[in-house]
């Protein structure tokens, strides 16, 4: 996942290395998914995320397009 | 490596925590040594913390690349938290290094394409710029196939 200024120098990218445009999300977004997505993982109990908690994520983030399909 | 899970879980647990104390993941000795096992048998259990994609060795070794948010290697995201300084593995991780250790954070990172550098800010839980993009290449079902390109 990388940074970008805007949506020109995305497309650029995707030119010049040949690939389909993926999703895109705002710095901000991330920051919102990043939290729950991280929390706990310093802990002894933690396991992983199941795919039910990865579909709650990305669900609380408006994320549930086939993109973010598991 | 026995049938010890239990271990197995401390093992990451160790590695992860190491990562966050130092910047740095354990290498396998260190991690035999720490629990008081054979380097063979922690090797073991890196192997199978790899393939449960609970953190990511460099292919055919036992060397941690990627604890996820942490890299092991120099990216084009740089993370200064609670005194340190971190690598992420991308933009997303980036943002992953103060999410996982509750903290601020400021974060030396290199914009795709236009190869400018930004300086951004995670501050009592706001993000700065919070309006510039990150793109994600690979749909989240084929994260796995090939993680040094996601």
């Amino acid at each position: 996942m990388l940074l970008f200024r805007s949506e020109e120098w995305i497309d650029k990218w995707c030119q010049r290395n040949n690939l389909e445009r993926g999703e895109v999300l705002t710095l901000q977004q991330v920051w919102e998914i990043a939290k729950p997505w991280y929390d706990n993982r310093l802990s002894l109990e933690f396991r992983g995320r199941s795919p039910e908690q990865v579909r709650e994520i990305f669900k609380q983030a408006g994320l549930t397009s086939k993109f973010w399909y598991i | 490596m026995d049938n010890n899970d239990s271990l197995l879980w401390q093992v990451r647990h160790f590695v992860y925590n190491h990562f966050a104390d130092t910047t740095l993941p354990p290498n396998v000795e260190e991690t035999a040594a720490h629990f008081n096992i054979s380097t063979e048998e922690a090797g073991e259990y890196y192997k199978e913390l790899n393939n449960r994609h609970a953190f990511f060795l460099e292919p055919e070794t036992l060397t941690v690349r990627m604890a996820w948010p942490f890299s092991a290697i120099p990216t084009d995201f740089k993370v200064h938290a609670n005194g340190k300084t971190y690598y992420a593995n991308c933009a997303w991780d980036m943002l992953g290094v103060p999410a996982l250790l509750k903290c601020n954070a400021v974060m030396d990172a290199r914009f795709t394409e236009s190869n400018e550098s930004i300086q951004l800010e995670v501050k009592d839980g706001k993000v700065t710029n919070s309006e510039l993009l990150i793109h994600f290449p690979v749909a989240f079902s084929h994260w796995y196939d090939d993680l040094v390109f996601t």
